[in-house]
């Protein structure tokens, strides 16, 4: 498949008062045509920040693009002129939002929002967008669209609203759309619908999709290739598949070992990640997750390389976490082997319609 | 060591981690917002201003060696009335050959004492009723919304004139009377509209949870929360109270003779605007500044006492 | 502080801790300026009730404005309850006025879903915990001081921030303050709303275990509230759904997430995500159509017809009782509760257009 956009060593700062924020610390990804990228990562781990300057749509300042390059086809995005980009945004690269409210023009109806881009982009007449607009609302799954057409934004449900949010961002056809948890403010049914929706928009119009969000269980379905973030930095990167079954980095062992699982047996104590969350102003030396990390050696105080662990599968540890040594010596720091986790306790079968075999 | 740190780290219930803040020597609250309130440089500035202001104006009778603005020294002396700055009277005579100096200060005092004393006045009442109002709701706050609106509705200043013909002896606490009189509704909408806010505030409901009265919950904790609006406002209320003592001096219904005021000054030197322009100029900047002064300040509070700016 | 030995042996001769009848809470909706008129009703509790074992927990599943929350609410009592009964020990909540009122708040308290929005940000830690206890004189100020150090360290702080502010600490050291000064007067009962679903990922985990290993040790019962089907899984035996204001279906633990006769309950089952990939590529999901309908316009019959995959005639005009269908205690509002299984395999998935 053809490489669509291509991340090289991105460092995004903030400039605060007492120094600077180090968002992004040197974020290094690809992403191929028509392909589902997952980021997954908790706040402040840099995932939302790296979407933003894709597009180039962070307020300079505070923030700064201290390094990196952003090649998109062929444009390096990091230094386009704002004319240029313009064109990219909405035509090429289309984002959406966790909050579909702050993205929609509440003055304006939906009608107007949707045919803007098309007449912009597209050089449709105003007929042909209207028709055209028809078709997207109906395409995401807003019933009655001519009629809904003439709503505001305040008549629509959360749902709704961030349906309509995918019209427009899809309307211009663009080859990549960025969602930025754009479930985190839904309800799970609805959540449903909507991961639904953005799989579909892969499968009928070959739209790559990058998905960032804080829930494994989101990226698990949809997703082809997952990165997961902390502190600026990407701890591990692999196919949906090797994620999940061989993780490689400790944060995403603990991440999956502290969340309970619906397709798992219940357990008495989850595992727990001791600690907080790093603070992006004052980072430590090496590598982020150490004060954190049951297999925390001497050498974690210098940065991990990425390593080649299996087939397209990197992470940044010095530690091998499959092997049996080093995980009896993590054991004594509270670390639960993971498959001890998913298989050593006796309890109710998995819930219904969820056969793990 | 390392290892043996990670390992105290790590032990299942372990979250005696150190946040940044944690990290730092403890402050009081008074030290925090005090620290907010320092990194506001022009605020400081107009605090500072406020001070010498403030000083000189308590400090009067020391400065020019006067206890009052009429005592012996400042006897009418027309030989050199309307002088300019001459020696021994740095910012000349008026138009009786008064020192012109002391009677700024005189006259400050007079003007900063109707602004503060307005403000603390205004500042009580309008907490009384605010709080009621916004914390009852229903049937109280309707009663003293529609008072205060009935307040908001009238021409304040022709009312003014003539009440202070009226009511008003010319006296200090009469002209602050009156113009609390006709501040308090504004500010008793922002407290109200604070604590309307508050209230609903999810800290609140789980005070309410535990068993806290009324009282309690409105004087400990939605109080503070909202001091820093209240306290803003109050200053805003001090440079509206000097204006207004100035208009109703200036047109002659504010503090009488021989009390003089910024404002009386003004209303004094109309008729040597062309003569002597200092005598209109002095007060008239003093008044300016000092208003200014205490927006600026108020401006530098409504940062420092915000309760969820958590920057440092 | 230790398990009071009293307070066990009441719950095993009467079994049932707290126990909800037929709760009702409708907020008015009024219109007009001087004189209001009661124009119509937000039924955000439309007639629910349930019980609650002695030191068990009872998972309390719905989306938001399912009225899961203002049970919670009407629990602590910071809504007094439209009509209904909440029976706790021998005292009916919903009657209970003054002291009494207060008396009760002694041993009921509640967790709140945002650490930072439920501390007085003008508080230190120190007077938040100890607040209770001066409220409600269960010690002496001497005694006070030292209780504030021994709780503190019992929810895993350091003793010696007691006089620091919340903003100080980090999300989940917030919610630890804040269950601190939930169990500072010994309650027997605590509702905890949504108490992880504002925290990082990586620290709820933390969190679920204190309150669990508090459960044991305090013997406390627990209300747990939330929108995440996986954690209430994970906490609480015995689990209930709700959807606009009543129970669609309340049973055991293992049967409800195994064998939901719900069709509501086996569509959020099968909506909720799976960090699997392979569990998650062979499932069938259950998606709803339309939207949650409005709180003030209930459906009539059964209100989950409008968006229901088996939803017939008779679910429009007669409303499903709660009943038992097992015999084990599941209780489900269901006419069609022996169709969920088979739909639970199919999975069905509602037409879209095309793009």
């Amino acid at each position: 498949m053809a490489r669509l956009l291509e991340v090289k060593d991105l460092k995004v700062q903030f400039k605060t008062r007492e120094g600077p924020v180090h968002a992004v610390d040197g974020v290094t990804f690809h992403l191929d045509a028509g392909e589902t990228l997952g980021i997954v990562g908790e706040s402040g781990s840099g995932k939302s920040v790296t979407s933003l300057s894709i597009l180039r749509l962070l307020p300079m300042p505070p923030a700064q693009l201290v390094n990196g390059t952003i090649i998109y086809q062929d444009k390096d995005l990091a230094d386009l002129p704002e004319s240029e980009m313009r064109a990219v945004r909405g035509r090429e690269i289309a984002m959406i939002f966790q909050d579909p409210m702050t993205s929609l023009n509440p003055v304006l109806n939906i009608e107007s929002q949707l045919i803007e881009p098309l007449q912009l982009h597209l050089n449709m007449s105003k007929n042909e967008a209207r028709q055209r607009a028809i078709e997207l609302l109906e395409a995401v799954g807003i019933p009655d669209a001519p009629r809904r057409l003439r709503a505001y934004p305040h008549q629509f449900s959360g749902g709704m609203r961030q349906r309509v949010m995918i019209a427009i961002a899809i309307a211009a056809n663009p080859k990549l759309l960025i969602a930025d948890e754009p479930t985190t403010a839904l309800d799970v049914t609805v959540q449903a619908q909507i991961l639904e929706l953005i799989a579909r928009l892969r499968r009928d119009l070959g739209t790559a999709v990058i998905l960032i969000t804080h829930d494994l269980g989101v990226v698990a379905g949809v997703t082809d290739r997952i990165i997961v973030m902390y502190a600026g930095k990407i701890a591990e990167e692999a196919s949906t598949d090797e994620l999940f079954a061989n993780p490689r980095h400790p944060y995403t062992l603990g991440l999956l070992a502290s969340i309970p699982h619906l397709d798992e047996a219940v357990t008495e104590d989850l595992q727990t990640i001791p600690g907080s969350p790093p603070d992006q102003l004052h980072p430590i030396a090496g590598c982020p997750f150490q004060p954190r990390c049951p297999f925390v050696l001497e050498k974690c105080k210098t940065y991990p390389p990425y390593m080649a662990v299996g087939p397209n599968h990197r992470a940044a540890c010095w530690v091998d976490v499959t092997d049996p040594a080093e995980q009896e010596r993590a054991s004594k720091r509270g670390f639960i082997p993971f498959r001890q986790i998913r298989h050593g306790f006796a309890g109710e079968s998995s819930p219904a319609g969820m056969s793990n075999a | 060591m390392a290892t043996v740190q990670s390992d105290q780290l790590l032990t299942q219930f372990q979250p005696n981690e150190i946040t940044p803040e944690l990290a730092r020597k403890r402050r009081s609250q008074f030290r925090i917002i005090f620290d907010r309130f320092t990194r506001n440089k022009v605020a400081v500035a107009g605090f500072v201003v406020l001070a010498v202001l403030l000083v000189a104006a308590v400090f009067a009778p020391i400065i020019t060696g006067q206890t009052s603005t009429y005592d012996p020294p400042n006897d009418p002396n027309l030989s050199i009335a309307l002088s300019g700055p001459i020696p021994g009277h740095p910012l000349g005579t008026d138009d009786l050959g008064r020192d012109e100096l002391a009677r700024m200060l005189f006259g400050g005092r007079v003007s900063l004492a109707v602004g503060i004393l307005t403000a603390l006045l205004t500042i009580l009442i309008a907490v009384t009723v605010g709080s009621l109002a916004g914390y009852y709701g229903g049937w109280v706050d309707m009663v003293m919304m529609r008072v205060t609106d009935a307040f908001l509705s009238v021409p304040l200043l022709v009312v003014l004139f003539v009440l202070a013909r009226t009511f008003s002896d010319g006296s200090v606490p009469s002209i602050v009377i009156l113009i609390a009189a006709f501040e308090w509704p504004s500010v008793a909408r922002v407290v109200r509209g604070e604590f309307l806010g508050l209230k609903e505030r999810e800290f609140l409901l789980a005070a309410r949870t535990l068993g806290a009265n009324d009282l309690r919950l409105m004087v400990r904790h939605i109080l503070p929360n909202a001091a820093g609006p209240i306290i803003v406002a109050a200053t805003l209320v001090v440079g509206d109270a000097i204006i207004t003592e100035s208009v109703l001096s200036f047109f002659s219904f504010g503090v009488r003779p021989p009390t003089s005021s910024w404002g009386s000054m003004l209303n004094n030197s109309r008729d040597f605007i062309s003569s002597d322009p200092l005598l209109l100029y002095l007060p008239g900047i003093a008044i300016l500044i000092t208003v200014l002064c205490f927006n600026l300040m108020g401006d530098g509070l409504r940062d420092a006492l915000d309760p969820y700016m958590t920057e440092r | 502080m230790t398990l009071p030995a009293a307070t066990t042996a009441r719950a095993s001769a009467t079994g049932a801790h707290l126990s909800i009848e037929d709760l009702v809470m409708h907020f008015p909706i009024t219109q007009g300026i001087f004189i209001q008129r009661q124009i119509g009703a937000v039924r955000a509790v439309d007639g629910v009730s349930l019980s609650v074992k002695h030191g068990e927990t009872l998972g309390l599943v719905g989306e938001s404005g399912s009225g899961k929350s203002t049970i919670g609410r009407c629990l602590v009592r910071l809504y007094k309850p439209t009509s209904g009964h909440m029976y706790f020990g021998d005292q009916d909540l919903a009657e209970a006025e003054g002291q009494q009122l207060r008396m009760v708040r002694r041993r009921i308290q509640m967790v709140f879903q945002d650490p930072y929005a439920s501390l007085n940000p003008r508080f230190t830690v120190g007077s938040l915990i100890s607040e209770p206890m001066a409220i409600q004189r269960t010690a002496s100020r001497a005694e006070i001081h030292t209780k504030t150090e021994e709780l503190l360290e019992r929810v895993g702080l350091n003793r010696r921030f007691i006089d620091r502010y919340p903003h100080e600490f980090s999300g989940g050291q917030r919610q630890r303050i804040a269950i601190a000064r939930a169990i500072s007067i010994e309650p027997e009962f605590i509702v905890a709303d949504e108490p992880v679903s504002a925290l990082d990922v990586s620290i709820r985990a933390q969190i679920i275990n204190l309150m669990q290993r508090l459960q044991e040790q305090m013997g406390l019962t627990y209300l747990f509230i939330s929108h995440d089907l996986s954690v209430v899984r994970h906490v609480a035996p015995r689990v209930a759904v709700m959807y606009l204001g009543k129970i669609m279906e309340i049973a055991d633990r293992g049967d409800i997430y195994n064998e939901p006769l719900h069709p509501y309950t086996a569509a959020l089952l099968s909506a909720v995500p799976v960090p699997n990939p392979r569990v998650e590529k062979q499932r069938k999901r259950i998606i709803l159509k339309g939207d949650l309908p409005s709180p003030i316009n209930i459906p009539s019959g059964c209100r989950f017809h409008t968006r229901c995959p088996l939803a017939q005639e008779i679910c429009r005009q007669v409303e499903p009782p709660l009943e038992d269908k097992t015999g084990r205690s599941h209780f489900a509002a269901c006419h069609f509760s022996d169709q969920v299984g088979p739909l639970t395999r199919t999975g069905s998935v509602q037409g879209l257009g095309t793009i």
